[in-house]
């Protein structure tokens, strides 16, 4: 077996309690340094395929590979070289964390069990909020935040971790066009910096970002087209599924 | 005001500031992990757990843990998927519990039992003793190593469940870890401040904290520090007007709640953000 990022073969996901499977058939290599767009429709199947990879779910057929090791038995290990990004989701206005905190939970599983947070620690925290812009935010509460600041932390978060790879899950959603385009720079930076992998899920063909260079297409549980950034844009089946206009259907 | 042996007292005493700091200090993982409905439940089934241990004569606190773990090993599965709705825990299996307790207690053995049957329905200072103290201090020394030691771990999990676990937290280990803390919690204060009330005391000095910080560590410090003043402030109320303590504990910590939710300056700053915004469109 190659040492690739990733080695799927076969893989078909179906949630617990359900007997059509939201991912099926996929197979999937992706190299080390690759920075990789999953697009297509809601329902498609795009974050059960990231979270597939990254042992949050697992799956019911088929053999997967991350970083040379079997997923999900050896999840625990890999978890700690993936930083996770998962869909904005809703924070509560009151809610008790300080953003520091937040970007320090990352290094939860790097730390490891009955160990404390060390300087070293908090200086990777305090290098990830600069490398996003947040240090002034540090001692804000997270509840505070806008979305695009709020996605800044969350990415902070999973850069806090230093991993070999970024699993993003719609990290332009709900943003404005400026934060949209800071969080670009950061991921082009990023992505050329430290040859970090990244997969980055969206469902609008206009925000993926300049420095992917891999599309993958996803309709329907099946990865339908898989190649470089510009045939796959050009390809009909993505003027289909995406009607033609760069929007989903 | 009634007047008590000053053993018994101090007994009674620093009996209700340990189950003020072993629930509220649980409390703060219930409300921040949506555990209510389960917990709800857990405490009541440790008191039809308590009305069994009677009825069949065994040390009733021993009933209490068994039957609020049961609940936690049957229904923390459910719950933890989202599966187990407030509805139905409140509109069925609350029911149930509660017909269980009263079944148990009806047949409790003796004339003198009733009265030990009622003390764990509502609480009772005279009922607490060396043994109780001895377990809830051994509770409350548990839960503050727990804290200590896996503070970054939960501090993950309460902010979100699923990027903790993609982090690398077994957040399954931890969800049943707090689960039967919870139940230990609820059990051994069930003497003071009774079954019916005792989940109160996990809810809302947490719910008068969460009021006033933003910083998970001062939650965790005045969760507990409201908890156990109430408590304090409870059982005073108790002393002077004969009141049941588990009643005038939940009063005084509701009254705490009602307060904070008057004066937070989260709220306030909140609300006047608002009026700001409305007074510019």
């Amino acid at each position: 077996m190659k040492n690739n990022a990733i080695e799927l073969k076969n893989i078909v996901t179906i949630y617990e309690g359900e007997r059509i499977p939201v991912i099926e058939n996929i197979n999937l290599e992706v190299n080390n340094g690759e920075f990789i767009s999953i697009i297509g429709p809601n329902g498609a199947g795009k974050t059960t395929l990231l979270e597939t990879i990254n042992g949050l779910l697992s799956y019911t057929d088929g053999i997967g590979f991350v970083f040379g090791k079997k997923i999900p038995s050896s999840k625990s290990e890999i978890r700690k070289e993936i930083g996770y990004v998962i869909q904005n989701f809703e924070i509560d206005p009151l809610s008790p964390f300080l953003c520091k905190d937040i970007v320090m939970s990352g290094r939860t599983g790097k730390i490891g069990t009955f160990r404390f947070a060390t300087k070293k620690d908090w200086d990777k925290v305090w290098f990830s909020m600069g490398l996003v812009g947040m240090i002034d935010f540090a001692n804000r509460p997270v509840g505070k935040l806008s979305g695009g600041e709020f996605q800044k932390i969350l990415l902070a978060r999973a850069m806090a971790q230093q991993p070999k790879m970024l699993l993003l899950d719609e990290p332009f959603a709900n943003l404005d066009l400026t934060s949209r385009m800071q969080i670009e720079t950061l991921l082009n930076r990023v992505h050329q910096r430290y040859d970090t992998t990244i997969i980055m899920v969206s469902h609008d063909l206009k925000k993926i970002p300049m420095g992917c260079s891999r599309i993958i297409v996803l309709n329907k549980g099946k990865i339908v087209l898989d190649g470089n950034k510009e045939d796959v844009l050009k390809s009909k089946i993505v003027k289909t599924i995406f009607n033609g206009n760069g929007k989903k259907k | 005001m009634i007047e008590f042996p000053l053993a018994l007292l101090l007994v009674s005493i620093v009996g209700a500031v340990f189950a003020g700091f072993v629930c509220s200090t649980m409390g703060v993982f219930v409300v921040r992990m949506n555990l209510s409905p389960i917990g709800y439940l857990m405490s009541h089934a440790a008191f039809a757990g308590a009305a069994f241990g009677l009825m069949i004569s065994i040390d009733p606190m021993i009933g209490a843990i068994l039957f609020s773990f049961a609940t936690a090993l049957i229904l923390g599965p459910l719950a933890e998927k989202a599966r187990l709705q407030s509805n139905i825990v409140i509109g069925f299996l609350f029911s149930f519990m509660m017909a269980l307790a009263f079944i148990f207690l009806n047949y409790i053995p003796g004339q003198a039992a009733s009265g030990a049957a009622l003390r764990i329905l509502w609480g009772s200072i005279l009922s607490v003793n060396y043994n109780d103290l001895l377990y809830l201090a051994l509770l409350s020394f548990v839960l503050v190593i727990f804290i200590i030691l896996f503070y970054k771990e939960l501090l993950a999990i309460m902010f979100n469940r699923k990027l903790a676990e993609s982090s690398g937290v077994n957040t399954r280990l931890f969800y049943f870890t707090v689960l039967f803390l919870t139940g230990f919690a609820v059990s051994l204060s069930l003497r003071i401040v009774g079954g019916l009330l005792v989940f109160a005391l996990i809810i809302n000095p947490t719910s008068t904290a969460y009021q006033f910080f933003y910083d998970f560590k001062k939650i965790l410090i005045f969760s507990p520090l409201i908890g156990i003043i109430s408590c304090l402030v409870g059982y005073y109320l108790s002393l002077l007007t004969d009141f049941p303590i588990g009643a005038s504990i939940v009063i005084v910590s509701a009254l705490f709640f009602a307060i904070a939710i008057v004066v937070s300056p989260k709220r306030i700053k909140g609300n006047k953000k608002k009026r700001m915004q409305a007074s510019q469109t």
